[in-house]
């Protein structure tokens, strides 16, 4: 499928060696939508929250020790960036790169919290995404054996299909949906953003939907199904 | 069992890595039935198998020619437009390089064989934004560990 079809015209390449980055406007909103939310956390302070009052008209202040907050923080942001980047990206193993990179600052994330059941939730969080290191370079690789490149604007001149192919785009999405797909889940499941003072945890949603867009468009690329 | 009791077990943190290996280890075994279809025109070319241990080439498997700054050796990119100096390092031995590759016929697989050389071209040179993205998911895996390890959040319930 061509490029041009799903993202619109390429407004631009960044040649960086092998690995050219490429700018369309689906991908160019996107990244800019990462790179705003990451500005958001970066700028914002946090540790201060009002909250309204049940039964009255007055506001609640919330207020959090600072330093709680730093490495979350601070691992929230470099998300964010990951994420931005693996949006422009236009060469498979760089995106699988940028993909584990969100992995294991998404594990930081979750296991910078000073609780039992999160630290649990963290453990499992931490086996999945390990595990999910197999399917994912393990399907790059297969990807990069049966097209004999990685390069997506080289990869979408391929005019056809092999079952290899296919094979390794499944999975390469189970190990996208393992290492930043699942994150969602168990930040959810403990409660995180819930927590006073740490409403930039919803970056690791936003990472998760916007590898996910992502990554599908990366395998209509490379599966070609119209 | 109604789908929404299933559902609701599956909904547990320490059932969802069971769950993700087990579908990981069946599309691997369905991998076995895939038909193995690989590209020829691979982007890193390699020579004949035992051609250059055949020729008592001392750097076998892994002589790819080259003078170092004058000649480029066989290292191909996808884009060479975009890596114009490609290859030129990759004939470049150390002294003690040298030295060994004279005296040995088996250089080319000892832990020395690549001293400049075509991992490193391919590293931090037509690849090198890679190179950046690993070293930074190591650091950032160091930061985690390392606070983790400061702040002892495993003896949490003994405060």
């Amino acid at each position: 499928m061509d490029i041009s079809i799903l993202g619109g015209p390429i407004l631009g390449i960044i040649p960086l060696g092998d690995i050219v980055l490429y700018f369309t406007p689906f991908n160019l909103f996107m990244f800019a939508a990462a790179l705003a939310f990451t500005a958001l956390i970066a700028i914002s302070s946090t540790e201060s929250q009002v909250e309204a009052e049940f039964g009255t008209l007055k506001n609640r202040e919330v207020k959090v020790d600072k330093a709680e907050f730093k490495l979350r923080r601070f691992l929230a942001i470099v998300c964010g960036l990951a994420t931005a980047g693996a949006m422009v990206t236009g060469d498979l193993f760089d995106f699988t790169l940028f993909v584990t990179l969100i992995g294991i600052v998404n594990i930081g994330i979750v296991a910078a919290v000073k609780e039992i059941d999160v630290l649990d939730a963290a453990f499992q969080y931490g086996l999945i995404a390990m595990i999910g290191t197999l399917p994912l370079f393990g399907g790059a690789a297969l990807i990069l054996a049966s097209t004999g490149t990685i390069s997506l604007l080289q990869i979408v001149q391929i005019p056809y299909t092999t079952s290899l192919m296919l094979f390794g785009s499944i999975l390469f999405f189970l190990g996208v949906a393992g290492e930043t797909g699942v994150a969602p889940f168990f930040a959810t499941k403990a409660e995180m953003f819930r927590t006073p003072g740490s409403p930039f945890l919803l970056i690791i949603h936003l990472s998760s939907l916007l590898i996910i867009v992502r990554t599908i468009e990366i395998l209509l690329i490379i599966n070609k199904p119209f | 069992m109604k789908l929404g009791r299933i559902w609701n077990k599956l909904a547990t943190p320490k059932r969802i890595p069971r769950f993700y290996s087990i579908i990981v280890g069946i599309v691997l075994v369905a991998g076995f039935i895939v038909p193995m279809a690989y590209d020829n025109h691979q982007l890193y070319p390699r020579p004949t198998p035992q051609l250059q241990i055949d020729e008592q080439d001392p750097f076998a498997p892994y002589d790819r020619g080259g003078t170092p700054l004058t000649a480029p050796g066989i290292v191909k990119s996808q884009y060479p437009q975009f890596a114009a100096k490609q290859g030129y390092v990759t004939g470049y031995l150390s002294p003690i390089s040298i030295l060994v590759s004279n005296t040995t016929l088996y250089f080319g697989t000892s832990i020395y064989s690549s001293p400049g050389g075509l991992i490193d071209e391919i590293l931090y040179y037509s690849r090198g934004f890679d190179t950046v993205l690993e070293s930074s998911i190591l650091m950032m895996a160091f930061v985690v560990a390392s606070w983790v390890a400061l702040n002892f959040t495993m003896k949490r319930k003994e405060d």
